[in-house]
Order: C-alpha cells, then sequence, then structure tokens
C-alpha cells in the first residue's frame, strides 16, 4: 500500500523564538517518514495553497481578511499562546491546501493511506478565530471539501487537547461525526460528554474526556464502546484523523500517558471504520516531544500501512475506565433529552 | 432595572487586567455584588503554571484591601481555555455571571489590532453586558 503525502514546502518563517509549535517538529515528522523505508511506496504531492472558495467553507471571509492583512502587517501575538509572523498566512494556506492535495491523489488512486505533514495545525481554529497554535482548521477545510462531493466524513481526533474548533464548524453538520479523545480537565475547556451535536446533527459529536495520567488500554476502551457503535451507525465513506502525538507519555503539553505502540493499535482501529484503502488521511495536530512525536508519527503510519510495529509496547494501567463506562449512559441521556426538548419544541 | 449581584472580572496578570479588577471592585462595592476575579490557562501556560489554582494572588488580596473590597464576596477562579472562551463560560451556571469586566488589552497584545481582541469577541458574543476598562482609565 502506498502513503500519499504532500511535498514539503517552506514553514521555516512561521516560527517565534523558543515556541514549542515549531519548524523542527516538521522536521520530524519526515524523518519519520523516511524511517518507514517506503521507496516507490511513498507517492509525494505537489504543495499547494488553498484558494479562498476552499477556505471559506469553513472560515469566514472577514476573519480570513484580518488574519491576512495582520500577517502582511508583520504579524505578532494573536494571544498568549498563538502567534503569526509575515509569511503566516501564505504557511497556513499551504497547509490547508496540503489536505485537499492529498484528497484528490488518493482519489485518482483509490488506494493508499494519506498523511498531511503540515504546520501550523489547526483543530482549535475556529470559523471566526485563531486561538491555540491554529489560525486555519487543516482536517474541516479538507472534510468541508468531502462535504461538498456528498461524502460522509468521520473526522477521529485523539490529539490530547480537545478539537473545539472543528467541533463547533460542524457543530450542526449531519454528514460530519466528531470523535475526540483528550485529557480533561485542559486546554480549551471544552469536550464534555455532554456535548453531542446540534439540533440537526444530535449524535454526531462524540467527546470521550479522560483523566490526567490515562493509558492507551483506556483510549482503546473508550474507542470500541463509546465512539465504535456510533460510528458503525454513520457508515463513515471517508476518514480523516486529527493526529496530534501529544498524548504520548514523554509530551511537555499534558499528562496522558499513551505510548508510539498505543498510537500503532488506535491507528488500525481508526484503519478499520474506512469502507475502502485510499480514503484514511492523517493531519498532524500536536506534538511537541521531537523524539515521541517521531516514533509515533511512525508507528501510526507504520500500522495504517499494516507494517509490523516494533516499537514501545502499549500502554496500560492508568486511570479512566469507570469514566467510560459511565460516558455511554451519559452521551444517551443527554441525546434523549435533547430529542423529547426538540419534539416538545415543534408540537407547540 | 434589577442590580447585578455577580460581576466577573479576567486577569491575566497585566497592569490593564490590574486596572479592570480595580474598577470591577470598585462597582461591586458601590451595589454590594459578588466578584469573581477568573485567569485563563492556555496551552503554554500549562506547562508552567505560575499562578495558585487555590490561592488568590498576594497582588489581588493586596488590591481587594486598598479598594475596601470585602474578600468574602471575592472569588477566585483559574480555568483551562483561551481568555474569550472562559469568560464566556462564566455566564453559565454555575457562576452566572451578569456582567463581565475586562481591560483593553491583556498581555502581549499590541495597541490598535483587532484580531486576537479578546475584547471585541467578548462583546460580539456575550449573552450579558461587557464592560471594557480602558488602558488610559486610572480615576478612582
Amino acid at each position: 500500500m502506498v502513503l500519499v503525502i504532500n511535498e514539503t514546502y517552506d514553514d521555516s518563517s512561521h516560527e517565534d523564538a523558543g515556541h514549542p509549535e515549531r519548524p523542527d517538529r516538521l522536521v520530524a515528522a519526515r524523518a519519520a517518514v523516511a524511517d518507514l523505508h517506503l521507496e516507490s511506496d511513498l507517492v509525494v504531492v505537489p504543495a499547494y495553497a488553498a484558494s479562498r472558495s476552499e477556505l471559506v467553507r469553513v472560515h469566514s471571509g472577514n476573519y480570513l481578511d484580518e488574519l491576512s492583512a495582520y500577517c502582511y502587517a508583520g504579524g505578532g501575538d494573536i494571544d498568549p499562546d498563538t502567534y503569526a509572523t509575515l509569511d503566516s498566512f501564505t504557511i497556513a494556506k499551504y497547509a490547508a491546501g496540503a489536505g485537499l492535495a492529498v484528497i484528490d491523489e488518493l482519489r485518482r488512486r483509490n488506494d493508499g493511506v494519506g498523511f498531511v505533514a503540515a504546520r501550523p495545525p489547526g483543530h482549535h481554529a475556529l470559523a471566526d478565530r485563531a486561538m491555540g497554535f491554529c489560525l486555519l482548521n487543516n482536517v474541516a477545510i479538507a472534510a468541508a471539501a468531502l462535504r461538498s462531493q456528498g461524502e460522509r466524513v468521520l473526522i477521529v481526533d485523539w490529539d490530547v487537547h480537545h478539537g473545539n474548533g472543528t467541533q463547533a464548524i460542524f457543530w450542526d453538520v449531519p454528514d460530519v461525526l466528531y470523535v475526540s479523545t483528550h485529557q480533561w480537565p485542559l486546554f480549551p475547556g471544552s469536550g464534555s460528554v455532554n456535548e453531542v451535536g446540534g439540533h440537526h446533527a444530535t449524535d454526531r459529536t462524540v467527546n470521550i474526556p479522560l483523566p490526567p495520567g490515562a493509558t492507551g488500554d483506556v483510549v482503546h476502551r473508550a474507542f470500541d464502546e463509546v465512539a465504535g457503535p456510533v460510528i458503525d451507525a454513520f457508515d463513515p465513506t471517508w476518514v480523516l484523523v486529527s493526529a496530534g502525538f501529544d498524548a504520548h507519555r514523554d509530551d511537555p503539553m499534558a499528562d496522558l500517558r499513551l505510548t508510539s505502540g498505543d498510537f500503532a493499535s488506535l491507528s488500525r482501529w481508526v484503519s478499520e471504520c474506512a469502507p475502502e484503502s485510499g480514503r484514511v488521511i492523517h493531519f498532524l495536530e500536536g506534538g511537541y516531544d521531537l523524539g515521541a512525536l517521531r516514533s509515533s508519527i511512525h508507528a501510526s503510519l507504520g500500522a495504517a500501512l499494516g507494517q509490523r510495529h516494533d516499537g514501545e509496547s502499549p500502554s496500560s494501567g492508568g486511570p479512566g475506565t469507570e469514566q467510560v463506562e459511565r460516558m455511554r449512559e451519559a452521551r444517551r441521556t443527554t441525546i434523549e433529552m435533547l430529542r423529547a426538548d426538540d419534539e416538545q419544541g415543534s408540537g407547540q | 432595572m434589577k442590580p447585578f449581584q455577580n460581576m466577573v472580572v479576567g486577569y491575566d496578570g497585566s497592569p490593564d487586567a490590574l486596572n479592570a479588577v480595580t474598577w470591577a471592585l470598585d462597582a461591586a462595592r458601590a451595589v454590594q455584588a459578588n466578584v469573581t476575579i477568573v485567569h485563563a490557562i492556555g496551552l503554554i501556560e500549562h506547562m508552567h503554571e505560575h499562578l495558585s489554582r487555590d490561592t488568590l494572588p498576594t497582588a489581588l488580596v493586596a488590591l481587594a484591601q486598598e479598594c475596601d473590597f470585602d474578600t468574602a464576596a471575592l472569588q477566585w477562579l483559574v480555568e483551562d481555555g483561551d481568555a474569550c472562551s472562559v469568560m464566556l463560560r462564566m455566564t453559565d451556571p454555575p457562576v452566572n455571571a451578569e456582567v463581565l469586566v475586562v481591560g483593553s488589552r491583556g498581555e502581549g497584545k499590541r495597541e490598535g489590532l483587532l484580531l486576537g481582541s479578546t475584547s471585541l469577541e467578548l462583546v460580539e458574543h456575550s449573552p450579558v453586558p461587557v464592560v471594557v476598562v480602558p488602558s488610559r482609565f486610572t480615576e478612582r
């Protein structure tokens, strides 16, 4: 099976001295791909900057104008976490376009796995606001493009932080299912199990908040027991992964205890959600320890390609099993209440 | 108009935030309202939190004394998230803020920029009145 990856573009000028979201992250990602030794099974698609018409499927025109003007004026700190430089808007458009280019190639081949090695990351970016290191929501822009082609898109977000931007963008959209595992409490503070989607998409958001110290076995159980039945019922035609690796036990940004072996295992699980080959794309989100990032990307892509994992073993024994057991019931109760409210509202 | 009981003010340690807290304490004392001072913990700050989640910072204790504000009516909250989302969450239970107060520019911001302005975002999205205390406001 081939790995389809976007061509390297020059992201070096989207950098803020000492900031954890830095160009070396993409160097680590590329090294992880090289570690797979794919030779002719590695397909590189040309770099592509997303057009305005592709961006406005997700972001407001006003926001794009403001972000563009802000960058061209020299940039600066947008908030205590998020920065932009003179070139950031251009670089962000290449990050967003990378997903679109990979989609086109996978569609043409009907085979393989996609990997979008791009930065800045995207899953915190809202329709009208940058936040959490993110300027444009790369995975959402790809999902919106697929929606426009009539596809049903599953987004699995295993970054340690809840993807509040992606959730908000597709909150009331019935043909996108958003599933997130994340540490809670933690930035951005959203991602409660009771957040299940809007009135037109009540059950299209699945949040699995996990306590600090949770290990891979807990995440796996949550995938099996909470997300699995919803995904089966949704029956996606494409699967996009917001693949952050800051849930790794070595990452400095958070407190989950996953290993590269866990990411291999989760990647295999997610691959099985796709209806056929050529319908899974991994998008790089977080991951700030370069060693953990490299080994985890290698493990997850290797697993998606069917390679044997011989790195870190999967982790187990952390807290969170009891919460997972309560999540299905909590979701069911919330959805029933919302639907009852809707019926009551429509009956009046 | 019913007088408000719960005022929430954002605090990021900047001089503008201290200015906003001062205004909030003075205003709340005048109408006998409670004040919640909330600090938002972002992605980077989580790596090295410098404010206690349990104890009001000494600068704010001193400010409350200076403002002659009863500390029994003062609550300190540290919440995960960006400043705007955290402030908006304060309008929901259990805090139920009736007024949100922020300084005009937080830490590390350049004057005159619209992008990333917490105060503008709040004015656009808040369901309750928002008071933006300008940097130049120092009268008490």
